[in-house]
C-alpha cells in the first residue's frame, strides 16, 4: 500500500487531498474538505442516530467487541492495517505501538465495557428506558443527538476510546483526528460499518488541520456535546468558537508524577515499575510520570534508587525501544541534560545518568521543587525528607495535576491519598498500574459515561 | 588573566573583525585561533573547562576547532560561564524569558565591549547598509537604559550611534510600548525629505505596529532605499504568522519590498550576529542563493543532528551549533536549541524552539509558564 486515506465518511464523497501534515513520511492522505462536506458527515451522523438508539445496547456493544477482537487478533487485516500505519505516523517503535494496541483494545471488549458501564449507571438500563431511580421517580439517560470529538494524537487509541464512550450511550459522532495519530478512529469506524452496515454512517471520522473555523463551523453547530483532548491554546481556541448551547467536555495538559516512600524505597519491584511507566507511550500520556520524589532514610537512599531506575530504563530499550524524537524534544533533552551536568559542575549534588543517542534520562535533583520533563523518557528523581512535604512543591502544576502513583506502607496510603486528592490530582493509582487506568476510571475527574449523557426524570 | 596574554589574543581576534565579509578565514587560520580561543577559556573558565574533560577534551587532546564541544544555551542558567570573574565584565546580558528552566535567566558575560561592538558593526553594515547608505535608523525597541540586560538593545544603540543619520533614535518604552505618534511623524517627515529610513525591531514589535497601523487604516511610502531589520520569530502567544505574510504586509504598509526586508539571527550568548543575506546579494550584484544566513569570517556555524549532535550533510534539518571568535571572553562553542539548514555557504533558520512542545493531552511547559503567568522569551 502506497498510501491510507485519513478519513472514514461513509455517504460524503470526497476526494483525496494533501498529505497530513507532518504524519509520517508523507503517504498518510488528508481528504480535501469543504464546510459543506462537514455539515454532511454531521447531518448523516445526527440521522444515523435515530436508527443507533433503536439498537439494543447489547447489540451495540456486541459490535464494539467485534472490533476490539479484531484488533486483537494477529492473523486479522484490521490489526495489520494498524499496526503498519501507526508507528509510521506516530514515531512509536513497533513493538511500543502494538503493546499499545493490546492494552487499549482490550478495554472496548464486552467484559471491560460492562465492568465501565456498571461502575458508571447503578442501572444501565437507565440507557434504554425509564428505570426506578428514587421511591415516586424513574430515570432515563438522554444521549446527544450529536459528539463531536476532537482528539490528541499523543497515545494511539485514546481517541478511540472517547469513540467507544459515545457508542456505549449510543450517540453518533463526528469525529476529527489529530495529525499525530490520525490511524485507529478511522479503522475503528470502518470496522464498526462493516459489522453493522445499517449503523454505517453514525461515525464519521476525518482529518483536517485543527482550528480550522470554517471546517469547524458546521461541526460545531449541529453537535450538542464537544469532547476535546488537546493542548491549552487549542483548548482555548475552542471553547471560544463552540455555540453557548454546546456542552463542551475538555481533557486539556494535564501532569502526572509518583512518590516513593522510605519503606519502599529498597525494593527493586518499585525501580523497575517507575522505569516502566516512564518508558510507556515515551511519557506522552497524561498518565505519564514527569518525576518521582523519593523518600529519605530508607534502607536505599534515593540517588541509589535513581540509579536503579536508570538499568532498568537501558534494559526495557531492548524490549521497547524510544521512538522519534522531534527536533525540538530532542534538543529539549540535549539542554535539560546539560544543565544538570552544569549544576554539578558548580558543586550541586545533581545526579546523571544516560542511555545512548537520547534513548533515556534519568537526572536526580536534590532541588524539591516540582518540574515538568520534556518528556521522551527524561526522569527527575527528587529526595524529600517526608512525602507529605511533596504537597508544598507541587506550585503551578497543582491546575493540572492528573494521576500520582504512590507507593507507601497500608497505614501511610490512606493519607496520603486524601492528600493528593485535595492538592488536585483525580487518580491515585500504583506505579504498576500508572500506565492504563481501567475504563471506569474517571478520567480527569468526571464521570467517562455519565458525563455525555442528559438525565431525565419522571416523577410520578 | 587580563593581562598582556589576553591583550594578544584579543587584538588578533580583532584583526580578524577587519576581514572582508565575503571571504571565509582558511580553515587553517580559523582553527589555529579557534583553538588559541579554547585553551584560554580552558584555563580560565573552570566550569566550560569542566564541560569539557567530562567529554575528555583538553586543549592537548582537540586537534581541530570542530572538536570542541558546544555548550548547551541552558547551561548559561546555571553557572557563570566567563572567562576570570563576572565582576569584570564590561556588559552583562541575560535572556528575556524562561523556556525550561523555570524563572532562571541565561546570563553571558562580556568582558570586553570591543569584542562586542567590532563583531557587530562591520556585519550589520555590510548585510543591513550594503549600499553604504546611512538611513536614519527608528528603533521599535526601548532604549538599553530601560532594558540593561537586553543584548538587542544594546544592539541597537551601537548601530544607531555609530552608523545613524541625525535624528536616529527610540520610539519605544517598556512602560508605553511603541510610541506610534512619535514614530509616524519620524517616518512623514522623513518621507517628505526624501531619507531613507530603517527601521529597527523585534518581530513581535513589528506584527503590533503593523496590526496598529491597519486597524488605523494607516500606510506609508517610505522613501526609496528605506529598509528594515526584524528579528526572532513571529511566533506569538495567541498566533502565529508566516513570514512571507509579513514581507507581504511590509510591502503593502510600509512601502518596503521583500529584498529590503533584513531579518537577524541572534542571541544573547553569541556576540556576533548573523543577517539574511539577500540584500547585500542585490546590491553586490550577485546570484542569489535564497534567503539565507552568511556567518561572518568569525563565526563557523554547522547544522548537526539533534541526537547525536554529529555534523549534518546540507540540506538536513537540525540544531544549530556556533562557533564564536568573538566570544574569547566566555565559551567559544555555543549549542542552541534553534532549527535550520545548511544552504549555500550559510543556513536557512527554520524555526526557534520554546521548549519542546509534547503532543497532546500531555503536558507542554509552555502551556504551564504562561498558566503562571511567566512569558516564554526567545532573543536577545
Amino acid at each position: 500500500m502506497s498510501r491510507w486515506l485519513a478519513w472514514h465518511l461513509p455517504g460524503v464523497p470526497v476526494r483525496a487531498g494533501a498529505p497530513v501534515a507532518g504524519a509520517g513520511d508523507g503517504t498518510v492522505v488528508a481528504p480535501a474538505l469543504s464546510p459543506e462536506d462537514v455539515a454532511r458527515a454531521a447531518e448523516l451522523a445526527r440521522a444515523a442516530g435515530a436508527r443507533l438508539r433503536a439498537t439494543p445496547l447489547d447489540d451495540v456493544s456486541a459490535a464494539i467487541d467485534h472490533v476490539a477482537r479484531r484488533f486483537l487478533d494477529p492473523a486479522d487485516p484490521l490489526r495489520r492495517e494498524a499496526l503498519q500505519w501507526l508507528p509510521a505516523v506516530t514515531g512509536y517503535d513497533p513493538a511500543m505501538a502494538a503493546l499499545v494496541l493490546d492494552r487499549m483494545a482490550a478495554d472496548w471488549t464486552e467484559p471491560a465495557l460492562r465492568r465501565l458501564l456498571r461502575a458508571e449507571f447503578r442501572d444501565p438500563r437507565a440507557l434504554e428506558r425509564f428505570v426506578a431511580h428514587a421511591p415516586g421517580q424513574r430515570a432515563r439517560a438522554i444521549p446527544p443527538r450529536l459528539v463531536f470529538h476532537v482528539l490528541a494524537g499523543n497515545v494511539p487509541g485514546v481517541g478511540v476510546t472517547s469513540l467507544v464512550r459515545g457508542l456505549l450511550v449510543r450517540a453518533p459522532a463526528l469525529c476529527k483526528t489529530a495529525r499525530g495519530e490520525p490511524v485507529l478512529p478511522v479503522l475503528f469506524a470502518r470496522a464498526f460499518a462493516d459489522c453493522r452496515p445499517a449503523l454505517a454512517e453514525a461515525l464519521q471520522v476525518a482529518w483536517w488541520p485543527g482550528g480550522d473555523h470554517g471546517l469547524e463551523a458546521p461541526a460545531l453547530a449541529a453537535a450538542d456535546l464537544v469532547i476535546h483532548y488537546g493542548d491549552a491554546p487549542a483548548i482555548a481556541d475552542l471553547r471560544g468558537r463552540a455555540p453557548a448551547t454546546v456542552r463542551v467536555v475538555e481533557h486539556g495538559p494535564r501532569i502526572s508524577f509518583g512518590v516513593i516512600a522510605r519503606e519502599h524505597a529498597h525494593r527493586r519491584a518499585v525501580a523497575a515499575a517507575a522505569a516502566r511507566a516512564t518508558a510507556l507511550f515515551d511519557q506522552q500520556g497524561c498518565v505519564s510520570p514527569h518525576l518521582f520524589y523519593v523518600e529519605e532514610g530508607g534502607r536505599v537512599e534515593p540517588r541509589t534508587f535513581a540509579a536503579r531506575v536508570a538499568a532498568q530504563l537501558e534494559a526495557i530499550g531492548t524490549e521497547l525501544p524510544r521512538g522519534q524524537l522531534s527536533i525540538a524534544e530532542a534538543a529539549a533533552v540535549q539542554q535539560l541534560r546539560a544543565a544538570v551536568e552544569f549544576r554539578a559542575i558548580a558543586g550541586q549534588q545533581t545526579g546523571l545518568w544516560t542511555g545512548g543517542n537520547l534513548a533515556w534520562t534519568v537526572a536526580f535533583d536534590p532541588d524539591p521543587a516540582f518540574a515538568a520533563s520534556c518528556l521522551g523518557r527524561f526522569l527527575r528523581i527528587k529526595p524529600i525528607a517526608r512525602l507529605e512535604d511533596v504537597l508544598g512543591e507541587l506550585g503551578s502544576y497543582r491546575a493540572a495535576l492528573q494521576t500520582v502513583a504512590v507507593s507507601a506502607p497500608p497505614a501511610r496510603a490512606a493519607g496520603l491519598a486524601e492528600a493528593f486528592a485535595g492538592a488536585g490530582c483525580t487518580r491515585i493509582t500504583s506505579l504498576a498500574a500508572m500506565p492504563f487506568p481501567p475504563p471506569s476510571w474517571h478520567h480527569d475527574g468526571r464521570g467517562p459515561l455519565r458525563e455525555l449523557v442528559r438525565w431525565v426524570d419522571w416523577e410520578r | 588573566m587580563r593581562d598582556q596574554a589576553w591583550a594578544a589574543l584579543r587584538d588578533r581576534v580583532l584583526a580578524v573583525f577587519r576581514q572582508p565579509l565575503d571571504t571565509p578565514l582558511p580553515d587553517p587560520v580559523f582553527d589555529e585561533l579557534a583553538r588559541a580561543v579554547f585553551a584560554w577559556q580552558c584555563r580560565y573558565n573552570e566550569p566550560f573547562a569542566a564541560f569539557c574533560r567530562n567529554r575528555g577534551r583538553t586543549p592537548a587532546t582537540v586537534a581541530h576547532w570542530t572538536d570542541i564541544p558546544a555548550v548547551p544555551t541552558e547551561a548559561f542558567k546555571h553557572v557563570d560561564l566567563v572567562v576570570g570573574r563576572p565582576a569584570d565584565a564590561a556588559a552583562v546580558f541575560r535572556t528575556s524569558g524562561t523556556t525550561l528552566g523555570g524563572e532562571r535567566r541565561g546570563t553571558h558575560y562580556v568582558l570586553d565591549l570591543s569584542l562586542y561592538e567590532g563583531a557587530l558593526l562591520p556585519v550589520f553594515a555590510g548585510y543591513v547598509l550594503p549600499d553604504g547608505a546611512r538611513p536614519l535608523l527608528l528603533s521599535l525597541m526601548p532604549r538599553p537604559a530601560e532594558l540593561p540586560d537586553s543584548s538587542l538593545a544594546h544592539m541597537i544603540s551601537t548601530v544607531i550611534d555609530r552608523l545613524g543619520a541625525p535624528g536616529s533614535g527610540w520610539h519605544a518604552t517598556v512602560a508605553g510600548g511603541i510610541d506610534h505618534h512619535s514614530l509616524a511623524a519620524a517616518l512623514r517627515a522623513a518621507t517628505e525629505r526624501g531619507q531613507p529610513v530603517c527601521l529597527l525591531g523585534t518581530s513581535l514589535a513589528f506584527v503590533h505596529w503593523l496590526d496598529g497601523l491597519e486597524a488605523r487604516g494607516e500606510k506609508f511610502a517610505l522613501p526609496s532605499g528605506s529598509r528594515l531589520m526584524d528579528t526572532g520569530g513571529y511566533k506569538g502567544r495567541n498566533r502565529t504568522i508566516e513570514s512571507t505574510e509579513m514581507l507581504a504586509r511590509y510591502r503593502a504598509l510600509l512601502g518596503i519590498g521583500p529584498e529590503w526586508c533584513v531579518n537577524e539571527y541572534g542571541m544573547t550568548e553569541l556576540c556576533s550576529q548573523l543577517y539574511d543575506a539577500q540584500l547585500r546579494d542585490t546590491v553586490l550584484g550577485r546570484a542569489s542563493a535564497g534567503r539565507r544566513k552568511l556567518p561572518a569570517p568569525w563565526l563557523r556555524t554547522r547544522v548537526v543532528d539533534p541526537e547525536t549532535l554529529a555534523p549534518l550533510p546540507p540540506g538536513r534539518e537540525g540544531l544549530l551549533q556556533h562557533f564564536d571568535l568573538a566570544n574569547l571572553g566566555s565559551v567559544v562553542a555555543v549549542q542552541t536549541e534553534d532549527v535550520g539548514v545548511q544552504i549555500g555557504g550559510g543556513f536557512r533558520l527554520l524555526g526557534r524552539v520554546l521548549g519542546a512542545a509534547p503532543r497532546g493531552c500531555s503536558i507542554a511547559v509552555d502551556d504551564l509558564l504562561r498558566a503562571a503567568g511567566r512569558t516564554p522569551g526567545g532573543h536577545a
